[in-house]
C-alpha cells in the first residue's frame, strides 16, 4: 500500500507521456537524409553552381583563400603591418627632418663659421695694417716740427686711415726727462697736435683722432743719456 | 692720516719779568744771522730715556737747525753741573731746557724755558701739554716752532708737511704727503692712474690732476676733508687739463687747458659758478700758473717768444710782461708766500737749477749749481727755505735748501717724487 502510492502515479506519467512524444528517427531515416543532402549538393556541383553557392568562398581572384577563417587574422596582421608601416614612415619622416634640420643648422654654423672667420681675418688684416701702419714718430729736444723722415710714417698712417674708414686713433705726445713736469706736457700736447695737423694734410678727417699728452709721465727708456731721451721724445699712434 | 684733532694746549706761563726784558734778540725774516743755542738733555719722567732721545732731541736739533735762525750748538757740557757761564763761554746764547713728564693716562706735559746766557734771565718759559695720540717727535716740532716765533714773530714750520707725487708703479702715480722732517708718509690719492700736480689750498683742501678716465681731469676737494670729486672738465667736454693751482682765496683754480691746435692756455676756474675764463691768448704754450700772496696776478711759463720764459699777468689776463731774459729754458716759477720773491728753474749747461727772482730788486739769484738737475722748487712756508726734487742720487728726490743754497738737505730718500708742494700745518 505505501509502495503503490508512488508507483501508480509514476506508471501513469511515463505512460501517458510514451504515448504523446514523437518516436525518436531511426538510423534508417538518418541515413536517407544524409543522402538527400548529398544528393542535392553533388546535383549542384553537376549544375556548376557550387561556387556560388560555397558559403566559405567569396574571394574569386583567390578561392583558396578562405575569409571565415583567416579574417581576423588578416585583419591583425593588416592592422600590425599598417602600424608598423606608420611607424616606420614617421621614424623615416622624423630622421629626414631632423637630417633637414642638421643639414640647415650645419649649413648656418658653416656660414657663421665662415663669417666669424672672415670677420676674425678681416680684424687680423686689420690689426696687421694697424700695428704696420701705427709708427712711433720722434722730436728733437724741445721741438714739436715733424721730421723728414718721419713723414713717410705718417703718410702709412693717413693711407691706413683710408683703407679702414672705421678705425679711430689717439695721437699721444711724449717727452724726454729734461725741462718740468708741467712743460712737458704742454709740449707733449703740442707734439700731438704737430702730428694731427700733418694727418690733416693728408686728407684724413680730423674728428677720428684723438689726442692726449703725457709729458715725461710715460718715459720708454729712462737713463740719462741721448739715446734714451732720443727714443722718449715721441708721438704714438694708439687704436682707439 | 692722523684725522684726530690734534690739540696743543699752549699755556704761556709768563715768568715775572719776562715782559720786560722780551725784545733782546729779535732775527728779521731776512737776517742770516742765527741765534746760537746749547741743549741741555731733556728731564724725563714716566718716559723712557733712549725713545726720548731719539724721537725728540734729535728731531727737535734736526728742527732747529733747518728753521734757519737757531744754531744749535754742538759742544757738551755736563748736564746739570755746568754753571751758565761755562754755557756762556762755550758760545751759547740761549740755553734751552726741557721736562717731558707722562701722566698715568698718557698725556705728555713738556715744559720749556730758555736762558739768556749773558744776562742770565729767563727769556722764554712755555708748557705744551698734550694727548696721549700725539707723538714725541711733534712735541719736539710745536717747541722748534715755538722757539722760532718768540725770535722771528712768525711760527716756524717744523710742524708742516710736503704734498708730493710719487711713482707708485709703471705708468701710476698717485698724491702722497710726508711731515717736514720725512716722518709720517700718507697716501693721500688712491686712483690707479696717473695722478699729477697737486696743489694746496690754505685750508688744506687739495686738487690735482688724474688721468683716471683716460684724459686728465682736475679733481679736488670742495670743503676741507671733503671727498675728492670731479672738477673740471665737465661732462661730454674733451679739454685736456693740466697743473692747477689754488688762488690764495681758496675760491678760484688756475689751471691749463690745451688744446687740439698745440696751445696751451691758462685758464681761471670759479669753483662757485663752475665757470672758467681763459686768460691767454692761444699764442702757443701758457703753463704752471703760480699766484701771488693776494690773487691778483699770476705768474707763469710761455713759449710764445719760441723759448718758455717766466711771465707774469693780472689775473684777468691783463699787463702780460715778461720776468726772465737770460737763459733758453726758464719755467716753473713758484710766487713766494710774502709775494716779493719768485722761484723758478733755469737750464744751464744741460741741467736745471733753481733761482730765486727778488722782484724788488729785479735781479735773479742762483741757487743751486752741479751737475745734477733741480727741479720744481716751491717755497716753505716762512719763505726761508725751498722744496725741489733733485736726482743728485739717482732717482728723483726730495730735498730742500735754503736761500744760499748752502744748506740743501734730502728731506726723505723716497724715490720718484715730483711736484712737491709745502703746507703749514698737518
Amino acid at each position: 500500500m505505501r509502495y503503490g502510492t508512488y508507483l501508480v502515479p509514476a506508471a501513469i506519467v511515463l505512460t501517458l507521456g510514451s504515448l504523446a512524444c514523437k518516436p525518436p528517427k531511426t538510423a534508417e531515416q538518418i541515413k536517407a537524409e544524409t543522402q538527400a543532402a548529398f544528393n542535392e549538393g553533388y546535383q549542384a556541383f553537376k549544375d556548376g553552381k557550387a561556387r556560388e553557392t560555397n558559403p566559405y568562398l567569396n574571394d574569386k581572384e583567390n578561392p583558396h583563400k578562405m575569409q571565415g577563417w583567416y579574417e581576423g587574422w588578416d585583419k591583425a596582421k593588416a592592422d600590425k603591418d599598417a602600424a608598423d608601416a606608420k611607424a616606420a614612415a614617421d621614424a623615416k619622416a622624423a630622421a629626414d627632418k631632423a637630417a633637414a634640420d642638421k643639414a640647415a643648422a650645419d649649413k648656418a654654423a658653416a656660414e657663421e663659421a665662415a663669417r666669424k672667420a672672415a670677420e676674425a681675418e678681416k680684424a687680423a688684416a686689420f690689426k696687421k695694417a694697424a700695428d704696420a701702419a701705427l709708427q712711433t714718430i720722434h722730436f728733437d729736444y724741445d721741438k714739436a716740427e715733424i721730421k723728414e723722415k718721419d713723414r713717410a710714417l705718417l703718410q702709412g698712417i693717413a693711407d691706413f686711415m683710408k683703407a679702414f674708414p672705421a678705425a679711430k686713433v689717439e695721437i699721444e705726445g711724449h717727452c724726454d726727462e729734461r725741462g718740468t713736469n708741467e712743460y712737458n706736457l704742454a709740449l707733449g700736447n703740442k707734439r700731438a697736435a704737430a702730428a694731427l695737423a700733418y694727418l690733416k694734410t693728408l686728407g684724413v678727417d680730423e674728428t677720428r683722432f684723438t689726442t692726449i699728452s703725457y709729458g715725461k709721465e710715460k718715459p720708454l727708456c729712462t737713463e740719462a743719456k741721448e739715446s734714451c731721451w732720443s727714443q722718449n721724445r715721441r708721438g704714438e699712434f694708439k687704436l682707439k | 692720516m692722523l684725522r684726530c684733532p690734534i690739540r696743543i694746549l699752549l699755556c704761556m706761563l709768563a715768568a715775572a719779568g719776562l715782559s720786560a726784558q722780551q725784545t733782546e734778540v729779535v732775527l728779521s725774516a731776512t737776517s742770516s744771522a742765527k741765534l746760537v743755542l746749547a741743549m741741555t738733555a731733556p728731564k724725563a719722567s714716566g718716559l723712557d730715556e733712549a725713545s726720548v732721545s731719539a724721537e725728540f732731541t734729535a728731531v727737535l736739533k734736526r728742527d732747529l737747525d733747518e728753521s734757519g735762525v737757531i744754531a744749535v750748538l754742538q759742544e757738551r757740557l755736563p748736564d746739570g753741573g755746568a754753571p751758565v757761564k761755562a754755557w756762556k763761554e762755550a758760545g751759547a746764547q740761549w740755553l734751552l731746557s726741557t721736562r717731558i713728564t707722562k701722566a698715568p693716562g698718557g698725556d705728555l706735559q713738556m715744559e720749556a724755558s730758555a736762558l739768556d746766557t749773558a744776562a742770565e734771565k729767563a727769556v722764554y718759559t712755555r708748557t705744551f701739554n698734550a694727548n696721549r695720540i700725539v707723538p714725541l717727535r711733534y712735541l719736539a716740532h710745536y717747541l722748534a716752532d715755538d722757539l722760532v716765533g718768540r725770535l722771528t714773530g712768525e711760527k716756524g714750520v717744523a710742524s708742516s708737511r710736503i704734498v708730493f707725487v710719487r711713482q707708485v708703479s709703471a705708468g701710476v702715480k698717485e698724491i702722497f704727503q710726508v711731515d717736514r722732517d720725512g716722518a709720517g708718509l700718507t697716501q693721500l690719492t688712491r686712483h690707479g692712474s696717473l695722478t699729477l700736480s697737486p696743489t694746496v689750498a690754505a685750508d688744506g683742501r687739495l686738487a690735482y690732476v688724474t688721468y683716471k678716465g683716460g684724459a686728465p681731469a682736475i679733481w679736488g676737494q670742495r670743503r676741507k676733508d671733503g671727498p675728492h670729486e670731479k672738477f673740471y672738465p665737465t661732462v661730454g667736454s674733451d679739454a685736456l687739463v693740466s697743473s692747477p693751482a689754488w688762488s690764495p682765496d681758496g675760491k678760484r683754480l688756475a689751471f691749463v687747458q690745451m688744446d687740439r691746435r698745440g696751445n696751451s692756455d691758462i685758464m681761471v676756474l670759479d669753483l662757485a659758478t663752475g665757470r672758467a675764463r681763459r686768460l691767454t691768448d692761444g699764442n702757443g704754450i701758457n703753463t704752471e700758473p703760480s699766484w701771488n700772496p693776494n690773487g691778483t696776478q699770476i705768474a707763469f711759463t710761455s713759449d710764445r717768444e719760441g723759448a718758455p720764459q717766466v711771465f707774469l699777468m693780472q689775473d684777468d689776463g691783463s699787463n702780460l710782461r715778461k720776468l726772465t731774459y737770460e737763459g733758453l729754458y726758464n719755467a716753473s716759477p713758484s710766487w713766494s708766500p710774502n709775494g716779493a720773491m719768485l722761484a723758478y728753474v733755469s737750464r744751464f749747461e744741460g741741467k736745471f737749477d733753481l733761482f730765486v727772482y727778488k722782484l724788488g730788486e729785479g735781479k735773479a739769484y742762483q741757487i743751486t749749481t752741479g751737475v745734477s738737475t733741480s727741479e720744481s722748487p716751491t717755497w716753505s712756508p716762512d719763505e726761508r727755505r725751498l722744496v725741489f726734487t733733485s736726482n743728485r742720487f739717482g732717482s728723483s728726490q726730495l730735498f730742500t735748501t735754503d736761500l744760499s743754497g748752502r744748506q740743501i738737505l734730502r728731506l726723505a730718500e723716497f724715490s720718484g717724487c715730483q711736484s712737491p708742494r709745502w703746507v703749514r700745518g698737518r
